[in-house]
């Protein structure tokens, strides 16, 4: 809303210079966007909040100024307009079919020659970012811009049967607006129509065929009020926001409809531009009454911890031109009608506020009442696994929570997808079903910049069609396992430094993890696994971990030679199952010496490592304490499809120093078992 | 220049030039040698000089004699005390680093005001990221068609999703839910058993949007918890903005959100004040004008000195000295009346922080894309 501070003058003494009003009408609440002088005049842009549709008009701004200075308003000159009369006017016959979307039609006919405005009328649109047109047409943006109350102006001659009718339009109908666009109308957008058809989007835009020109002689001012939903839906659904839909989507004065038009009546008639005829249409549906609050001042010192003296109160209330009746401790205050946004005790509060001064509110601290609770566990874990990760030498990601739908199919090739409806771009279409998409892009990022070891991690929600919203960990790691050293070359990552971490990280969060052998569409068949955590009676597939095929690594212009590995865990499925926030209860430490074996075996080279650790712990006594896999070797000496294993079996008890003999016995016992469930030879 | 002050010019540039115990040795030999040595040589010379000159020239051999086996002593000396014990290393190579990772500026940021508001006794909540129209709007206050919806550009699901979503927040505190007496009924949450929190069932209601503020995480908290409420809900949050220098289509919030019998907008002042204090600087200045937040009434939009220029006025302030960060407010009745709270009983406030924006001005960042690259170059750079 760009103001002319000398037009502003008019309305209301200003008893200071324009950047002093700038600054302390910034501080009541009108943002100041900028300050531009014109000689010792200024243009003022304030940028007016939602709720104050009554400051899209120099009056609302000139009420606030009054009530900052305590200065007084000064009420614009108003025409004389004759008897106002329901349904007609002269010629004029108006009929308001639909109430509800119009509870307030007002209408004046005046006999007009058209030509350019007068130089200060058009200067004054010019400073305020409005094009002067013609005279007609500039006294209803005049209008428009001082009271904030939109007009409209019809040419007489051009309305069918000179009626208006005003409705919601018919099926099929169509309009072609004053920007030269036809448009389809639905059957709940309100139109002002003639006899025929419609003239006007009304609260939102004229129509070309009525349109005001040069050949005009008799015009129809129009001055309504217009449902504020109605208008809105009908101005999105056309993509049309237009200076009369935006103030009557929040809310125009019912009141000023009447006085907006005997001032745009007096400006015809001071500019020279026509003469208004005697006698208006005032459809109105029913008298609003003003809405009244009972206000206890109580409520004041309750919201805001400050005691305002009644007498401050009033001042302030009044001001703004709110009606103030009894005495404290409770005030009847009437709202005025262009105060749309003040409903409760609590909206007169904020009136007080804003211009008793926000700087006057002492800084004080809420009192605790009750004892604070126990941090979210999910939280916690949440803290322990970024703590792990940085310490595995990942750092942390961001990436965004939606991808596009072709990266999202290479990860879910079919079935359902998180959509977006109305994305920015493709690149955001979908809702992430991993992290694993987002932390691709960004190794092939880092990649392309010339980092050859990249190890990210994110912690964040992916979005399961059918799992719903799920707290997830993930990681993706390129490049080497251990740096490149003067002392040796680096050693690039294998499936096992992938698998390693998921082991480390679960094994510090508490959990009992596994892992198996499990295809994912995005991953390399036979380096990629599922991740199973152990839970009372089993284990949930709880993530995944394996090296990512070099095909969609390549997508990314990451060099196909380098592996890239990642990982998954669905932190939702194990939070229940960490233990890492539990109270640690001890054991005691060995007291008695152990003893250790080592064994190597023989067996096929496809016997799985875990069928073997489970062998072992099932044919093992108590004592058998660790059982460490410290060689694995095929190659000379061995034959084809089979491999030599060795284990390092450490005996203890808790209570005796064992002897050679029951070791050598547990031993020879794990071997048999061994034998009899894989065929094993001990070497 | 006799011979012997010759030989001694001629040793002293030798030794200044040996460098192990092997030069020394060679040294050694070729002036002490028994035989062959240069000492034991000009001795020879002694028996054809003048019998007069002879014990003055002895004496000066001799004495050369034992400058140079104590400066062959004590070079070795010196030459021993910088030696290098048996498998010595270089210890100036350079180690075999362990990798160490960060956590995002972000995060680092998030968690600083969170442990800020942890110590005041807040929950930290979590909660959905994809909402129903009833929890980012309505209970906000914003009905359909209402125009402050225009302020937060939204995104749409393509078809309402069905997730379940468990209740937000702890269990309701015993003492919390233990019956208030009439004169301090402070309302009861309606869209749960009164026990309220994790006992409540989950929400089954579908998801239409993506939440545009985390305040939607303050209605679900509302509604399973009766006051006193005293949260932080931080979170991801989206609008449907393009990806420019300084806006993205999601970015994080941290919002607050307090409610009890005496919650007053000084406490929302006090409490705004020392946060930023503390965040930026026990000094700076803090000013809160007038705004509008349909969630909020009183509304406040607060601005903090400007870092850069002290207040004189520069670009990153657009010369006014001050930079918005944050906006507040009072609890809206409305709101209260949405989630079962009686208005009459309790007052409230609430407040949102973008961390972004907090973040760009803190680090100096001028590129918000920044925090989303994750290039490890701009990452490293902030504290591990």
């Amino acid at each position: 809303m760009k103001v002319l501070v000398s037009w502003l003058r008019e309305l209301v003494d200003v008893p200071v210079p324009p950047a002093t009003l700038a600054r302390d009408l910034h501080m009541a609440g009108f943002e100041v966007a900028s300050v531009e002088p014109v000689g010792d005049d200024a243009v003022i842009d304030f940028e007016i909040t939602a709720n104050r549709p009554d400051c899209l008009g120099l009056l609302g701004l000139a009420r606030e100024v009054a009530t900052r200075y305590q200065t007084s308003l000064k009420a614009p000159a108003l025409a004389e307009l004759g008897a106002a009369d329901a349904i007609a006017a002269g010629p004029l016959r108006v009929t308001v079919e639909d109430t509800e979307r119009c509870p307030r039609y007002c209408a004046a006919i005046a006999d007009v020659t058209v030509g350019p405005s007068p130089d200060w009328l058009a200067r004054r649109l010019t400073a305020a970012g409005v094009r002067a047109i013609s005279n007609i047409v500039d006294v209803t943006n005049y209008v428009l811009l001082e009271t904030g109350h939109p007009l409209h102006a019809f040419d007489l001659a051009k309305l069918a049967g000179s009626e208006l009718r005003i409705r919601t339009a018919r099926p099929a109908e169509t309009l072609t607006t004053l920007d030269g666009v036809q448009r389809k109308l639905a059957t709940d957008m309100l139109v002002i129509a003639d006899r025929d058809r419609p003239q006007a989007l009304g609260g939102v835009m004229g129509g070309a065929d009525s349109e005001v020109t040069d050949e005009t002689t008799t015009i129809v001012l129009e001055s309504a009020w217009f449902l504020p939903g109605s208008i809105r839906r009908t101005s999105r659904r056309l993509g049309l926001s237009t200076e009369a839909s935006y103030r009557f989507e929040r809310g125009a004065d019912l009141e000023m409809a009447s006085t907006a038009l005997a001032r745009a009546c007096a400006l015809i008639e001071q500019i020279g531009a026509g003469k208004v005829r005697m006698g208006w249409v005032d459809a109105r549906a029913s008298k609003r009454e003003p809405v009244r609050i009972a206000f206890d001042l109580a409520q004041v010192r309750r919201v805001l911890g400050l005691e305002v003296e009644p007498a401050e109160v009033r001042r302030i209330l009044e001001g703004l031109g709110f009606g103030v009746d009894g005495e404290a401790p409770t005030l009847q205050v009437t709202v005025p009608s262009w105060r749309v946004d003040v409903s409760r005790d609590v909206d007169l509060v904020e009136e007080i506020a804003r211009h008793h001064g926000y700087d006057r509110l002492p800084p004080t601290f809420p009192a605790l009442t009750a004892p604070p609770p126990p941090p979210d566990r999910r939280l916690e874990i949440d803290r322990a696994v970024r703590r792990l990760a940085t310490g595995l030498g990942f750092s942390e990601a961001v990436t965004f929570s939606f991808i596009s739908e072709r990266t999202a199919r290479e990860f879910v090739p079919a079935g359902p997808l998180v959509a977006i409806t109305n994305p920015l771009s493709e690149s955001f279409a979908v809702l992430r079903p991993t992290l694993a998409a987002g932390l691709l892009d960004a190794v092939a990022h880092n990649r392309r910049h010339g980092r050859r070891d990249v190890r990210l991690f994110e912690l964040g929600t992916r979005f399961l069609p059918d799992g719903g919203e799920n707290r997830s960990f993930a990681w993706a790691w390129t490049g080497a396992a251990v740096p490149d050293h003067w002392s040796a070359r680096a050693r690039p990552i294998d499936f096992f430094d992938a698998s390693g971490v998921v082991q480390g990280i679960a094994s510090a969060l508490g959990l009992s993890i596994s892992l198996r052998a499990a295809e994912r569409p995005f991953l390399v068949p036979g380096r990629s696994a599922e991740i199973l955590a152990a839970n009372g009676n089993g284990a949930i597939v709880s993530g995944f971990v394996g090296q990512l095929r070099p095909e969609l690594a390549d997508a990314r212009d990451i060099p196909a030679q380098d592996a890239v590995f990642v990982a998954e865990i669905d932190l939702d499925a194990v939070d229940d199952l960490v233990t890492l926030l539990d109270l640690p209860r001890t054991r005691a430490l060995p007291r008695f010496p152990s003893i250790v074996r080592d064994i190597s075996i023989l067996v096929d080279d496809t016997l799985l490592a875990a069928d073997v650790r489970g062998t072992i712990q099932s044919a093992a006594p108590p004592t058998l304490v660790r059982a460490f896999e410290f060689d694995r070797y095929q190659g000379k000496g061995i034959p084809e499809g089979k491999v030599s294993l060795s284990y390092r079996l450490t005996f203890q008890a808790p209570d005796r120093t064992l002897t050679d003999a029951e070791a050598d016995a547990a031993t020879g016992a794990i071997v048999d078992a061994l034998a009899a469930a894989h065929g094993a030879v001990r070497r | 220049m006799t011979p012997t002050d010759t030989l001694r010019a001629q040793f002293t540039d030798e030794i200044a030039a040996a460098r192990t115990d092997r030069d020394l040795k060679a040294i050694r030999d070729r002036y002490l040698g028994r035989k062959g040595g240069a000492i034991a040589a000009l001795m020879k010379t002694l028996a054809s000089a003048p019998a007069e000159e002879r014990p003055a020239l002895g004496q000066a051999i001799n004495a050369l004699k034992r400058e140079i086996e104590a400066a062959l002593d004590a070079r070795a000396a010196a030459l021993a005390a910088t030696a290098r014990p048996a498998g010595a290393v270089d210890v100036t190579l350079p180690g075999r680093v362990p990798p160490i990772g960060g956590l995002h500026p972000l995060t680092q940021l998030r968690t600083r005001i969170e442990a800020i508001f942890a110590r005041q006794g807040y929950e930290i909540l979590s909660g959905p990221e994809t909402e129903d129209d009833w929890h980012n709007f309505e209970a906000l206050n914003m009905p359909p068609d209402h125009p402050a919806r225009d302020m937060q550009d939204t995104l749409y699901l393509s078809a309402p999703w069905n997730r379940s979503v468990p209740p937000v927040g702890s269990a309701a505190r015993s003492d919390a839910v233990s019956a208030p007496s009439d004169a301090h009924d402070v309302g009861s949450p309606k869209k749960a058993a009164r026990s309220g929190g994790a006992s409540a069932p989950p929400d089954t209601r579908p998801a239409t949007l993506l939440r545009t503020h985390t305040s939607a995480m303050q209605i679900r908290y509302m509604e399973t918890h009766r006051p006193p409420v005293r949260v932080i809900a931080p979170g991801r949050v989206y609008r449907r903005d393009n990806l420019d220098l300084t806006h993205t289509p999601m970015f994080q919030q941290v919002e607050g959100l307090v409610v009890g019998e005496h919650v007053t907008m000084g406490d929302l002042k006090g409490t705004i004040i020392g946060f930023l204090r503390e965040l930026f600087a026990p000094d700076i200045p803090v000013v809160f004008r007038p705004s509008f937040f349909p969630y909020t009434e009183p509304s406040a939009d607060v601005f903090i000195g400007c870092q850069q220029c002290r207040g004189a006025g520069c670009a990153m302030c657009k010369r006014t000295g001050f930079i918005e960060v944050l906006g507040c407010g009072m609890v809206h009745p409305a709101v209260f009346e949405a989630v079962g709270y009686d208005p009459k009983a309790v007052t409230g406030f609430a407040f949102g922080v973008g961390i972004e924006r907090l973040a760009l001005l803190m680090y100096g960042v001028e590129d918000i894309r920044l925090f989303y690259e994750n290039d490890l170059r701009f990452l490293e750079q902030f504290p591990l």
